[in-house]
């Protein structure tokens, strides 16, 4: 019942240059929001796109030469392998100048590194996904993953919000997700526009609304930290025990590979030791800073 | 173990005989910064001045800057390239503490995931060990378990015996170092006997002591001790100086430079001292300063130890001594409170 803690990959990287980026070439670009892109790309090298592997809930270094280097978790599914999806917010300096790239335009890929959600545990499991603004990408991995094997899961519930409407991303799977029969899908903003018919509220609010069942189920959350704080709660309160709740933490990161530092939280490095944990597992760190 | 010994007279000659295959880095003084730089061939003085380097040896291995790969654009596309040549190399003078902070860094860099820059210098690179015989007041390295004049993390170690300098064959190819050296002889009785005073004599000189008993347990007592933290952080101006120049400490930064065509990538030393180093778009789980001296501190006494078993701290007195507002690490493990209250948790 319980999820036992998700461990982190002990499999040797490659033997070589692991700061060495693959070349790959944006072949498609997406607006999210006014803020936010999603590029889909494929590695230069055919070879290489045959060969490489990811899970869901793992994530990559993107750089844009010259610029730099940021941590994107991959928000495309492993089970629709033709390409690679990352989505972008623009915030600094390495995302802006991801946001100036176009179609065709090349950059830098390292990864995939840290763990992923743990498929094995979850399945046959009911799934509750609890998504927020641009919290959603890791999670939409997780979910096309689960859906494209979707007997082997119980109900599926997800509920996400962002701010406005004009801040949800992914509303093309939004829309798609609420035609599919097979799962449940409550979608809401803080403060609608003169055109919004759906939900309104923080999504805390409308989980706790919604009141998915906490026998047998997972709840995998992911949005920003305020939302977090605010959802555990929420699933405590309809039952999850902390073992039940799990996430994925976002920290600054530049090495991926738990060398650089600035992920640590206490003992953990959240590249190198995540950055999927259960609730149960933070409950546990020895530190308060994620 | 054999034990032998070398006149200071021929050390000139040794150095040389080293100088033929491999680059030898020796104490040197840059306008009045102290590091490991390149022998000029001649230049020995050191000996009479030297007593530990302001730079830390790391810099050998992972250098305040340093070039990862180079790219080009052409047309649309990248092509990187990759400069991979590590000339072989002898450092002669590491201080027992900074080799152990060797040790220490391999740990990080040759894990299972191994760092290909640091890797491929640290496979090059003898370390020459050379003891004490003047520490610093704020020398406090016998609390962190090692000794000014005893080394088993160099491939030689060369202690100051009066006239000659005694040398303890410690690894296979520091052995092999000397089997071809002329001037090294085998040391006699009396010699290791002198070894042993002179060892003594230094090793009374290193006064500062730090309780380390229980410390991991201590640390996470007190880690929700805001008060404490704060207290501790007070004088604390974020200058970054203790940790750069740590010779345990291994955060870096990656960044890019490019001109128009032609680019590269490089990483350089970064510090948790700073507050932009775990800043995120929208919070700092490190803003405040009190969390970054507590990071600094519980980092090297705390977690490290509990992710590989050692102590990350050598007791060099490096961040003592460089720190321009005297925040004494030693005053602040001395003075953590056992039994106060977990809060903030």
């Amino acid at each position: 019942m319980a999820v036992t803690n998700i461990s982190p990959k002990k499999k040797k990287l490659d033997e070589q240059n692991v700061y060495l980026p693959s070349i790959a070439v944006i072949e498609r670009i997406i607006e999210e929001t006014p803020s936010v892109r999603t590029m889909h790309f494929n590695f230069k090298d055919e070879k290489l796109r045959k060969k490489f592997v990811f899970e869901s809930g793992q994530f990559a270094e993107l750089s844009v030469f010259g610029i730099g280097e940021a941590t994107f978790c991959i928000s495309s599914s492993p089970t629709r392998n033709d390409h690679l999806e990352c989505t972008v917010n623009r915030v600094g300096l390495v995302t802006n100048a991801l946001h100036r790239l176009g179609v065709g335009a090349e950059i830098g890929f390292r990864g995939p590194y840290g763990n992923s959600f743990p498929l094995e545990l979850m399945r046959g499991k009911n799934l509750v996904f609890v998504g927020g603004g641009i919290g959603l990408a890791p999670l939409r991995s997780v979910i096309f993953n689960v859906l494209d094997n979707r007997n082997k899961y119980g109900k599926i519930n997800i509920i996400d919000g962002a701010r406005t409407p004009a801040d949800l991303c992914f509303k093309y799977d939004l829309d798609s997700w609420q035609q599919d029969k097979s799962i449940d899908v409550s979608i809401t903003v803080d403060k609608g526009d003169e055109n919004w018919t759906g939900m309104e509220g923080f999504v805390p609010a409308v989980l706790e609304q919604v009141a998915p069942s906490a026998s047998d189920a997972i709840a995998i959350v992911c949005g920003p930290p305020i939302m977090i704080r605010f959802t555990f709660p929420v699933l405590e309160k309809l039952g999850f025990s902390p073992e039940q709740i799990i996430t994925t933490l976002e920290k600054r990161m530049k090495c991926g590979i738990g060398k650089c530092g600035r992920c640590n939280i206490g003992n953990i490095y959240v590249c190198r030791d995540g950055p999927v944990f259960t609730y149960a597992q933070m409950k546990n760190f020895i530190s308060d800073e994620y | 173990m054999t034990i032998k010994k070398i006149s200071k007279k021929d050390m000139v000659k040794l150095l040389a005989d080293w100088g033929l295959d491999s680059t030898v880095l020796i104490p040197s003084r840059d306008e009045g910064v102290i590091e490991m730089a390149e022998w000029d061939g001649k230049d020995i003085s050191f000996l009479e001045w030297y007593r530990n380097t302001v730079i830390p040896p790391k810099s050998s291995f992972l250098p305040p800057m340093e070039e990862m790969f180079t790219f080009q654009k052409n047309g649309n596309g990248y092509s990187i390239e990759v400069s991979a040549e590590q000339r072989k190399r002898i450092i002669f003078g590491i201080r027992p503490c900074d080799a152990k902070a060797i040790a220490i860094l391999d740990k990080v860099f040759m894990d299972s995931c191994e760092d290909p820059y640091y890797v491929s210098k640290r496979k090059n690179t003898m370390l020459i060990g050379l003891g004490c015989n003047k520490p610093y007041d704020s020398c406090f390295c016998t609390s962190s378990g090692l000794s000014p004049t005893e080394s088993a993390d160099v491939d030689l170690m060369f202690t100051d015996i009066g006239d000659d300098f005694l040398i303890e064959e410690i690894t296979d190819e520091g052995e092999e170092l000397l089997a071809t050296a002329g001037a090294v002889k085998k040391a006699s009785q009396a010699d290791v006997a002198s070894l042993k005073k002179a060892r003594a004599a230094v090793e009374g000189m290193v006064t500062r002591k730090v309780d380390t008993k229980n410390i991991i347990e201590k640390l996470q007592a007190s880690f929700g001790d805001s008060d404490y933290w704060e207290k501790a952080a007070d004088k604390c101006i974020s200058c970054g100086v203790c940790t750069l120049l740590c010779p345990t400490c291994y955060c870096f930064d990656i960044c890019d430079e490019l001109t128009k065509k032609h680019g590269a990538r490089y990483r350089g030393w970064d510090s948790c001292g700073f507050s932009i180093y775990t800043k995120m778009p929208m919070e700092n789980p490190r803003e405040e300063k009190w969390r970054r001296v507590r990071q600094k501190v519980c980092h090297k006494y705390e977690f490290f130890p509990m992710n590989y078993g050692v102590i990350a701290c050598t007791g060099c007195g490096r961040c003592i001594r460089s720190c321009p507002v005297n925040w004494d690490i030693t005053h602040v493990l001395g003075s953590v409170p056992v039994e106060q209250p977990i809060k903030n948790r």
